[in-house]
């Protein structure tokens, strides 16, 4: 059996250092480890050897596997690294012109969507604000009323940058939990009217399954100005609801907390599925939960320097991705970030 | 928090099905996570600690439902120490805004037995585990009143004596859970004057743990300071349904009622209270708000008659008098999320009901306008790479483990997450086609004979002492077989200069280590470079798994 094994061995490790491409080194390697490639056989006729012979030859074949993988290993990186020596013979000239392949293009399912809410709300007056997605405690809690070690803090689960090679405090810069940050932005600036909105990236906290990313999207709209009222909110939820979800969607608000509004309310909608009838989407309720929205809080137009008794104002939220999930039965989050074209070139 | 229904039917009146109050207090009051026919779970919100209690429930489930409540604020004279001369307790509290009250009532002659089969339902209609009666007492208190106690083996009181202090630094405490905790000067702690007993309101210790030979308990109730206990509860990992309460905020009426029935429930199993203490102030402030009509109907939109207005405060126990088109209107105790007018008018438009808001459209002047050029300009690139046939994706703001091993990358240069959640949340990308990479790995590995993708992101670069800079990138990943990708791409990307800035290509200069030895180009604009366009080296290739040639192309928008 030792000779069988060094045999094994002898032969092997020469017949790798001849190869001269990376299929030869496959066909070794399966003559070696692939159904019954040689030292796949081998364990086989282990059962014949006495105990004594077992413990030696049992450590001998591990070594020599080992060492043959690796030897495999090595060529394979051999004969790579020649073959990239040869790529500084390869030439390039981009003004040679050739054939652009057909293909069928793709936007992304959440790039249509997003399109279609914007183009909405464009003609509603609203206008687009992009605001840092890395961004200062200050405009993601501060000011929208969330001060520092306040229980309501837990309601987000928050990424912080390590700002210790920056000259910034720990715990100041963040990735931002909601799109929110841009309007208190805008009110800091004093922009004011205020008619924007934004869909865009947010981050949390959260270990990602079928139901639940780090990463994802945001739809939000803001309205500052002169009698803004919560039935403002209820002609803009009903708006949007219904270009979402169609004609037939129809908002409901609900009491609901969050500490940049005031008065606060979850939105639901109808339930378009079963037509209000209770199906599995709302858990039989005939509604589901779409947006959490509310009336601007005093606070933040005193912290973003405005005057709360001259103005007032709306912000309204919803999550794209959930949406997007519901309308075209897409059982798992993860498909919108992570690439498979199977699923991307499905719209 | 889980509302067990039989036990609420104690406190109010009502006669509707568990269905149909979910339905009510969902949409009038608070949400209901889940409902059965023997509870309701509420989602509590982060305003209402009132409402972790059976007691703050049951109020408005009689608002909501127009029903009798069983109970009522007691006199201060209905307490039961107020019927009797004791003596004190020696308590001492170092930082009243720490502990700015703290009570601890002596009960002796108890006998520590398994609890009534009635307490053993009610914890678990409530999802808590009864312990023994004396402990249990403590626990049913804290459902029905929200206020949590604790309750100390007295005979590991030294001198039966509470000195309530900060830790010292390095000071260790061995928590009920049965676990070493380090402390810091941030800990509040419960001690004697000669050591630790528990880490004030966050888990008790056990050495003073009442165990089935406890005859005395030293019953603690007391109110600590939110944000520190939350700090430590953090620090410590130790979340309970009394640090839940703690952090929510405690009214002193509230302790006191509660502190009352926990000492009749006591004596009910045989104990008697024979001290008790009660340090700080131990009255509520009353608070009064000026509501006015006009900004009623200026929030709301619409104008809600005086007299709904009036009823609906009232149905939530707040009292309103009158003056002119205003009220000054008085907030119940035990509402702390009551602090301004906007917060009253919520109470107005849910009681009233917000189905009959109707929908209204925005008026006002057309605004000063925002440039949407560069929206525009995104929208317009993703739209032509599409239709040159190219697939849209949107990857991760991270770069991967795989990404930052295979390709060396320096994290110097990278912004860094304090907490990732693990090692792929740990790295912000500084360009998209590391990622793009992945995807023609992923998808050549799925059997993709052609890929031709591309992304528009942010990417983002650290920045002393601000904020890293964020820039929008479009880059193009092409694997289509041949062994020279980069000639397409390129005649992709030339497809596309109507829609991007409008680069040209010169040679770069240095050489890039990820790059094909001579197959790279700079993109440049107004003749500044913006990106490159170039054969992704096959080592670098081979590295992510990928045995075809891939061309890139990243170019700052």
């Amino acid at each position: 059996m030792e000779q069988k094994i060094s045999k094994i061995e002898k032969d092997y490790s020469e017949k790798i250092q001849k190869a001269q491409s990376l299929k030869e080194l496959d066909g070794i390697f399966l003559a070696l480890f692939g159904k019954n490639g040689e030292l796949d056989l081998l364990p086989k006729e282990f059962s014949k050897l006495s105990p004594d012979e077992r413990c030696r030859i049992g450590p001998l074949f591990n070594a020599v596997k080992q060492e043959l993988e690796k030897t495999i290993e090595v060529r394979r990186n051999e004969i790579r690294e020649q073959s990239y020596i040869k790529l500084v013979d390869e030439k390039l000239d981009l003004a040679e012109t050739t054939q652009i392949k057909q293909r069928q293009g793709h936007l992304h399912l959440a790039t249509q969507f997003k399109k279609e809410i914007i183009d909405l709300f464009e003609n509603l007056g609203f206008y687009q604000f992009d605001a840092p997605h890395v961004e200062w405690d200050k405009y993601n809690f501060e000011t929208l009323n969330i001060p520092k070690d306040h229980p309501s803090k837990d309601m987000w689960d928050t990424l912080y940058i390590d700002t210790s090679k920056l000259g910034v405090e720990p715990g100041q810069m963040l990735l931002r939990t909601h799109t929110s940050n841009f309007w208190s932005r805008l009110m800091e600036k004093g922009q004011t009217p205020i008619r924007a909105m934004s869909f865009d990236r947010c981050f949390r906290y959260e270990a990602v399954d079928a139901r639940h990313s780090h990463t994802f999207n945001q739809f939000e709209i803001a309205v500052v100005g002169e009698n803004i009222t919560m039935a403002n909110l209820k002609y803009l939820s009903d708006c949007l609801l219904k270009t979402i979800l169609g004609e037939e969607a129809k908002s409901r608000f609900r009491p609901k907390y969050y500490p940049f509004v005031e008065p606060g309310v979850g939105i639901d909608s109808l339930c378009v599925f079963c037509h209000g009838k209770g199906c599995k989407i709302c858990s039989g309720t005939g509604w589901f939960e779409i947006a959490g929205a509310g009336m601007i809080h005093p606070n933040v137009f005193k912290l973003t320097g405005q005057n709360p008794k001259k103005c007032t104002g709306l912000a309204w939220g919803f999550g794209p991705d959930r949406i997007l999930m519901l309308k075209h039965g897409i059982e798992d989050i993860r498909y919108f970030l992570e690439g498979d074209l199977k699923f991307l070139q499905k719209y | 928090m889980k509302v067990s229904i039989s036990w609420l039917k104690e406190f109010v009146d009502f006669n509707i099905s568990s269905e149909e109050l979910a339905d009510k207090l969902s949409l009038g009051a608070i949400g209901v996570k889940e409902q059965t026919q023997d509870y309701l779970e509420l989602d509590l919100t982060y305003n209402r600690g009132d409402l972790l209690s059976l007691r703050g429930v049951a109020r408005e489930v009689a608002a909501v439902t127009g029903s009798k409540l069983f109970f009522s604020t007691p006199k201060q004279s209905d307490h039961p120490w107020e019927r009797k001369d004791l003596p004190e307790n020696l308590v001492r509290v170092d930082d009243k805004n720490l502990c700015p009250v703290y009570c601890v009532a002596t009960i002796e002659e108890l006998k520590i037995e398994p609890s009534s089969d009635e307490w053993v339902k009610k914890l678990k209609d409530s999802g808590i585990r009864s312990v023994n009666n004396a402990a249990d007492v403590t626990n049913l208190i804290m459902l029905e009143y929200g206020q949590p106690m604790h309750a100390f083996d007295a005979s590991r009181v030294k001198d039966k004596t509470i000195v309530v202090r900060c830790a010292e630094n390095g000071e260790k405490i061995t928590t009920l859970d049965g676990k070493e905790r380090i402390l810091d000067e941030t800990d509040l702690l419960i001690a004697d004057p000669e050591k630790t007993l528990g880490l004030a309101g966050v888990m008790g210790g056990k050495d003073s743990e009442v165990s089935a030979n406890t005859k005395t308990i030293l019953l603690e109730a007391a109110i600590f300071d939110p944000a520190a206990n939350r700090q430590t509860s953090k620090r410590h990992g130790l979340y309970s349904e009394a640090t839940k309460r703690f952090q929510h905020g405690l009214t002193r009426t509230n302790l006191l009622q509660a502190l009352g029935t926990a000492i009749e429930m006591y004596e009910g199993l045989g104990g008697k209270l024979t001290a008790i203490t009660l340090t700080g102030s131990l009255q509520d402030e009353a608070k009064t708000i000026k509501l006015t009509r006009e900004k009623i109907n200026s929030l709301i939109g619409i104008e809600i008659p005086p007299i709904e207005i009036e009823s609906s405060l009232k149905k939530l126990e707040f009292s309103l008098a009158a003056q002119d088109s205003a009220w000054e209107v008085t907030v119940p105790y035990w509402r702390l999320d009551i602090q301004i007018e906007e917060d009253l008018i919520e109470e107005v438009a849910r009681m009233y009901g917000y189905d009959k808001i109707p929908p209204k459209e925005l008026k006002g002047e057309l605004l000063e306008k925002i440039n949407q050029n560069f929206f525009n300009l995104i929208y317009d690139l993703r739209k032509a790479s599409a239709e040159a046939g190219l697939t849209e994706v949107q990857t991760y703001s991270f770069f991967s483990s795989a990404v930052l091993n295979n390709l060396a990358w320096d994290k110097n240069n990278l912004v860094k997450i304090a907490n990732p959640i693990s090692s792929e949340t740990e790295y912000l990308r500084e360009n998209l086609w590391p990622n793009l990479l992945e995807i023609v790995d992923k998808n050549l590995k799925a059997g993709y004979k052609d890929i031709a993708i591309f992304e528009i992101g942010k990417t983002y670069s650290p920045q002393k002492g601000d904020l890293p800079k964020e820039d929008y990138h479009l880059s193009i990943a092409l694997m289509n077989g041949t062994d020279n990708p980069i000639q397409e791409l390129y005649q992709i990307f030339e497809s596309l200069k109507n829609s991007h800035p409008g680069g040209v290509t010169k040679d770069l200069t240095d050489e890039n280590k990820y790059f094909h030895p001579t197959r790279f180009a700079a993109l440049e604009k107004d003749g500044k470079q913006v990106g490159w366009i170039a054969e992704i080296h096959s080592r670098i290739a081979n590295k992510f798994g990928i045995e075809k040639r891939v061309a890139v192309l990243e170019l700052k928008i």
